[in-house]
């Protein structure tokens, strides 16, 4: 059942009409049967592996807390008579203990998702090496299904363990209401990766119904509907011909494909986001933001803050800090400070740090070496902005450029924006070696179909069909632009009267039937992000 | 402490006036995490603590005041 479809939207209306007719203390268990439905028919028999991983992981969360629990009470109960010593040997024994817990914890969790996802990726390797070795060993391929939303799944048991070693909150009692948070329907394809301490007690909550909350979600969800299939699914035409025959083409057109593969993506991440956020906002559950106007970010830097929130945010907790702070990363601050001086040597192991967190990113993407380099690429971006910018602000003084204006600003998210999509060259790109292909058929063109060829024809989009695709863009930026400012649309909306607020619903729907790319009505449109 | 705290503060980050009332370092994305590590390594050589990963919460870094009371803290275990 994909999410754009009749199918999806009937479930959620169903759910809903039960959600609100059982009791309050119940209303949690109508979302988890629904979760699970949704599931098994996406998913079917590989429910039992994400069924599986959710159990273990609240059992060995009960552990953990039972440990913690265990060492509080003995310290409390004998405070006054234990010396200082034996306290910090009590806390060092829980802490050892509760390491053993957490890492079979993330083993296993890891463990299914890299045998499920990357198994063939690494066999694949191993047989290149072991040729090139010249060895007879092979490692046989395997036909792996992957369970719906694992990659996101996986990320937020890490993050509960993690965090109940951190004795940041206590662990959930019920396994069953443990079950609902791993398995949430609005969030299982495609995330926001949610943390436990912000979305657990919203899904136990039962929620009264709310008229106001409910439009609210629609109005989310056209919006969402209105980038996904209007939007993205439109500029797809172009973006796939283009890199489908991306031998053929090249310049400006190239950039163009770069460019619009970025607007591609962001309408139909966002989109799915703004769809899924919708929905839960009827059953009263706000889920975690994903972006922030993203393409209006005027460096790498604060674009990974803007897209895709809740990777970041996860990425920041517990894969920087930990890798920052660890001890290695002191040593090698030591080291490269004898080395490089004081300013640049300190900032050698935040480098380090960095460069696993974009291998990290790139790599969560998928099984290719493409994605690592596409994660890499923003990391290299990262860093040298760090690195260089104390050159950028001599620089700029010396060519006089006030960097307060709005025309620096404009070059500065114009800037963001071309770097971004020419690394998507290497996520979007069928392989790393037609990537680099196409970075360099933007320079060299000769041979390549010239950009006044490839306009007459249209890229797959008639005029009409342009007209519409830069209205809607236009649409797009104002309304990121009125985000950007801190208004909100759907707040201004519910204060208009009845009729103006119908006219708008109207032209929404209006449009999304008379605008929208449906490609296959039964099945739906999938979503980019929904196969990482 | 205070003033010491002020000092590293607007020595990693120079462009921003830290004893503005009702600001939220973290909070608000004034601070990133680059400046976080930068801030804690030079708040472990200058005042002798090992801050921790499970210390770098929102409410430890939200204001001068709440990371020296975190210090403080740090200091006494």
């Amino acid at each position: 059942m994909a999410v754009i479809s009749g199918v999806f939207m009937l479930f959620v209306a169903v759910t809903a009409l039960l959600y609100f007719l059982v009791k309050k203390e119940w209303r949690w268990v109508v979302l988890l049967i629904a979760s699970y439905v949704f599931f098994w028919m996406n998913s079917k028999w590989l429910l039992f592996i994400m069924a599986g991983s959710s159990l273990f992981t609240y059992f060995i969360g009960r552990c953990i807390h039972k440990n913690t629990r265990t060492a509080a009470w003995i310290l409390k109960e004998n405070a006054a008579v234990l010396l200082p010593a034996d306290k910090k040997s009590i806390k060092a024994e829980k802490k050892s203990k509760n390491k053993k817990f957490l890492l079979l914890g993330l083993f296993v969790n890891f463990g299914i998702l890299l045998f499920l996802k990357y198994y063939n990726f690494f066999g694949g390797n191993f047989n290149h090496l072991m040729q090139l070795l010249g060895i007879e060993a092979r490692a046989r391929s395997l036909d792996l299904l992957l369970p719906l939303g694992i990659s996101f799944y996986t990320l937020q048991a890490a993050a509960y363990l993690i965090d109940l070693y951190r004795e940041k909150y206590a662990a959930e009692k019920s396994p069953f209401r443990f079950l609902l948070f791993m398995s949430y329907f609005p969030l299982i394809t495609q995330g926001p990766i949610s943390r436990y301490d912000q979305l657990a007690k919203q899904l136990y909550r039962g929620h009264e119904f709310s008229y106001e909350r409910m439009t609210r979600g629609m109005q989310l969800i056209l919006w969402g509907l209105m980038k996904k299939l209007i939007i993205a699914d439109r500029i797809a035409i172009p973006v796939n011909l283009i890199f489908d025959h991306s031998s053929t083409y090249g310049g400006v057109l190239l950039l163009f494909a770069a460019m619009g593969y970025g607007i591609q993506v962001y309408t139909d991440f966002s989109g799915g986001m703004d769809i899924v956020r919708g929905v839960s906002r009827i059953f009263g559950i706000e889920l975690a933001e994903n972006f922030r106007q993203p393409y209006f970010s005027r460096s790498i830097e604060e674009f990974w803050r803007r897209w895709h929130i809740t990777l970041g945010a996860w990425m920041k907790d517990y894969v920087f800090y930990p890798l920052s702070l660890s001890r290695f990363s002191k040593k090698i601050g030591k080291v490269s400070r004898k080395l490089f001086g004081s300013q640049t040597g300190k900032k050698i192991p935040t480098f380090l740090a960095m460069f696993v967190v974009y291998f990290f990113v790139g790599f969560w993407h998928g099984a290719q070496w493409k994605y690592i380099v596409y994660g890499l690429w923003n990391g290299v971006f990262i860093m040298s902005g760090i690195l260089l910018e104390g050159r950028y602000v001599w620089l700029c003084k010396k060519l006089r450029i006030n960097t307060e204006t709005f025309s620096w600003r404009l070059f500065q998210i114009a800037r963001t924006f071309l770097i971004c999509s020419v690394g998507r060259l290497f996520s979007r790109g069928e392989n790393l070696k037609t990537a680099f292909s196409m970075i360099k058929g933007m320079v060299w063109t000769s041979g390549r179909s010239s950009f006044a060829n490839a306009v007459k024809g249209g890229l797959g989009l008639t005029p009409a069909n342009w007209i519409l695709l830069l209205l809607m863009l236009l649409l797009l930026v104002a309304v990121d632009m009125i985000h950007e400012k801190g208004i909100s649309i759907s707040g201004f909306l519910g204060k208009q009267n009845l009729i103006f607020r119908w006219v708008v619903y109207y032209l929404a729907i209006l449009s999304l039937l008379i605008f929208g790319i449906y490609g296959n009505i039964q099945g739906g449109t999938g979503f980019i992000y929904q196969q990482f | 402490m205070k003033e010491q705290i002020i000092s590293i503060l607007e020595e990693i980050r120079a462009d921003v006036d830290f004893e503005r009332e009702g600001q939220k370092l973290i909070d608000d994305g004034i601070l990133d995490s680059f400046d976080i590590i930068s801030i804690v390594s030079e708040f472990n050589d200058a005042f002798q603590v090992e801050i921790s990963v499970e210390d770098l919460l929102p409410e430890n870094f939200n204001t001068p005041e709440a990371m020296e009371t975190l210090i403080k803290k740090l200091q006494q275990e």
